[in-house]
């Protein structure tokens, strides 16, 4: 698989403010909701998946990379009617939805309130569960050097900050901004929606879930939940692998999505309600 | 130029591994580190010294709110401002402040205020504050609704109080069917507002509007000036030169003898104040939303975010503790007085970290005895000196 297909950059207009989002590839189109961190990348993940033969749409969420703020939306509920109309604005009727982490949450959101928007749903270390027994680790706490330790199995060395350098104040600001965008979703009930697992079972899209077997943020047991809790669900694991997932192994997880999604093609898939 | 003794209620026993071990004396601290016979002894302490200041003339004795945190032991001032309303009989209360914008309910807050007041024969000062970063993540209260929370607070509690009616309260935040509070508060409209300031020019003309008093939180001598020259300029957009009163210069005091004995105690005592009191993580200080990314910026240029590291003679130089005999406070705070182009409350902490009660207690004696009434002439308003 070629992973240098250029996407294409691009804003769409909501009344809320603008959407900004990368587009490449073509084919059956696939809404890729991603984690909190990396906005506005097309890290190799993505293309790797354009690359297996589909349009892959990566949007910034709101407050983050080069998306407008959108203030109103102030929680989970809201995100989930500003990707209906994210999908509306693209003229997206059914797409393949894929999300990691934070992303994931909202893309099981989005496929509670609309299984019949959602043509295949996968769900990669998602946020969105309460299991008290095991907690999601507090990123809003941790030092961003305590962060990348726990994001990666083996962190990179082009992670570690240059050493007795000065900070990249906008680099800093924007990051906080980020951050703010992400602990108004997400502070408090932290990283779920208490509701969510008893909903589960409206989805009626084929579903994968899959998540790295070395995740120090969002234990595996949520996968494992998500799994349970979604009918037919198929389940995976990346070994050797934490929190970053699609950063640390992106071959894997394209391998593991583009599988999948070729596997379940648009017009087969889903049942509508 | 009036006087208040403010008190944190620190617990100074930090074990001798504390700088190694811990990234803060808050929030993650575990509390099997706090005695409660050594916390149940430093209630009745604290509350001497306060009760004292009363007796020594201050104009006004200040508690306030902190959470989870050997910083301070008071996460209910009002419990400590009715516990003095009831042993003093002169000074102001000043509770600086109650923390609206993690409460839950802030009703309560204009309840209790009232409560006080009643208490205290009209002697309650009512500080709002917002409540400072490691609280939001202590009381679980999310940080990116924490000025629309503070400002919603406020008005429902200033409303509570002076409605003359029954009225309902529908909010972003709150909603309330029936406010009708008993008992009223006696001052009339209400009691005193005091307003933390740390450079949000939304605050200083918050401020202004309402004539709140501004006070400053610790920060070098020329930042401070920054604020107030802030607040002095929206008082004057809004076409008044605001009560020198309404400026309030928050700062460590710490008086002694002679010059040598001030530092020599005074040093130990700093240093725990500013690098293990509030030794805390970036991510402490200003959680995800807590400021505006505009804020954050100035926050960051200015070099205030963290903390802890200044030097005890960095401290002094800048203004962010005052220390000597009383003389030397005298003129230290003469200077300073000109450094900021004025003001007219000086909120001092005199109870600064380990030091001990009776060093406290001789500190507060000189500067009330031989500092303030050579200080007390500087920041009144010309008009009501010649009126």
């Amino acid at each position: 698989m070629a992973a240098d297909l250029a996407p294409a950059d691009e804003f769409i207009e909501l009344p809320g403010g603008r959407v900004h989002l990368l587009r490449g590839g073509a084919g059956e189109p696939v809404l890729f909701l991603p984690a909190a961190g990396g906005a506005g990348a097309w890290p190799s993940f993505p293309g790797l998946v354009a690359a297996a033969g589909f349009e892959v749409i990566v949007p910034d969420h709101p407050g983050f990379g080069k998306s407008d703020d959108f203030p109103e939306v102030e929680a989970i509920d809201d995100l989930v009617y500003h990707y209906l109309d994210v999908l509306d604005a693209l003229g997206v009727a059914r797409p393949h939805v894929v999300g990691g982490s934070f992303g994931g949450w909202i893309a099981a959101e989005l496929a509670v309130h609309s299984p019949h928007r959602i043509g295949s749903l996968t769900l990669l270390s998602a946020a969105g569960l309460r299991l008290p027994e095991h907690p999601v680790a507090d990123v809003f706490l941790m030092s961003p050097e305590k962060l990348a330790e726990a994001l990666f199995r083996s962190p990179p060395a082009a992670s570690a900050p240059p050493p007795g350098g000065p900070p990249d104040l906008d680099a800093v600001i924007a990051a906080y901004r980020e951050a703010t965008a992400l602990a108004r979703f997400s502070w408090v009930p932290y990283m779920s929606d208490p509701k969510l697992e008893r909903r589960l079972g409206r989805i009626t899209a084929p579903t994968l879930v899959a998540a790295p077997a070395d995740d120090r943020l969002i234990p595996v047991a949520h996968a494992r939940r998500y799994a349970q809790r979604i009918e037919g669900a198929a389940y995976a694991e990346v070994a050797e692998c934490g929190h970053a997932m699609y950063a640390e192994r992106p071959a894997e997880f394209a391998e593991l999505v583009a599988s999948f999604l070729l596997s379940h093609p648009l017009a087969e898939s889903g049942a509508s309600r | 130029m009036k006087f208040s003794f403010f008190h944190l209620m620190p617990y100074p026993y930090l074990p001798d591994d504390f700088d190694e071990k811990y990234e803060s004396s808050a929030l993650t601290y575990p509390n099997a580190n706090f005695d409660p016979q050594l916390g149940a002894a430093l209630y009745a302490r604290y509350l001497d010294e306060l009760e004292y200041a009363d007796k020594l003339g201050f104009d006004g004795i200040a508690v306030n709110e902190h959470h989870q945190s050997a910083y301070g032991l008071m996460p209910s001032p009002n419990l400590m401002a009715a516990a003095l309303a009831r042993r003093t009989e002169r000074a102001r209360i000043m509770v600086l402040g109650n923390a609206i914008g993690i409460r839950g309910n802030p009703l309560r807050v204009a309840e209790e205020i009232a409560m006080l007041d009643l208490l205290s024969g009209g002697r309650v000062d009512s500080g709002f504050v917002r409540g400072i970063g490691w609280e939001y993540f202590a009381h679980s209260i999310n940080p990116t609704r924490s000025r629309a929370r503070f400002d919603e607070a406020h008005d429902l509690i200033i409303k509570a109080w002076t409605s003359p009616e029954l009225f309902s309260w529908y909010g972003a935040n709150y909603e309330y069917r029936y406010v009708n509070i008993w008992p009223r508060p006696i001052q009339q409209p209400h009691p005193p507002i005091y307003i933390p300031g740390a450079g949000s020019t939304e605050t200083m003309t918050f401020c202004a509007e309402r004539k709140y008093t501004y006070m400053s939180v610790y920060a070098p001598t020329r930042i401070v000036r920054r604020w107030f020259d802030g607040y002095r300029q929206a008082a004057a957009d809004l076409g008044y030169v605001p009560d020198p009163e309404k400026i309030a210069f928050s700062v460590p005091v710490y008086v002694a003898d002679s010059d040598e004995q001030a530092h020599r105690e005074a040093r130990p005592a700093l240093e725990w104040l500013f690098r293990k009191g509030l030794k805390q993580t970036p991510q402490m200080v200003t959680p995800p939303g807590y400021m505006s990314p505009g804020s954050l910026r100035g926050v960051l240029m200015s070099g205030l975010r963290g903390g802890g590291a200044s030097s005890y003679e960095d401290l002094l130089a800048n203004g962010l503790a005052v220390v000597g005999s009383p003389a030397s406070v005298t003129e230290r705070l003469r200077e300073l007085y000109a450094e900021l182009g004025g003001f007219g409350q000086l909120i001092g902490l005199f109870a600064i970290g380990p030091a001990g009660h009776d060093q406290i207690m001789h500190s507060a004696e000189l500067f009330a005895t031989k500092v303030m009434p050579v200080l007390r002439p500087l920041g009144v308003a010309a008009d009501s000196a010649t009126a």
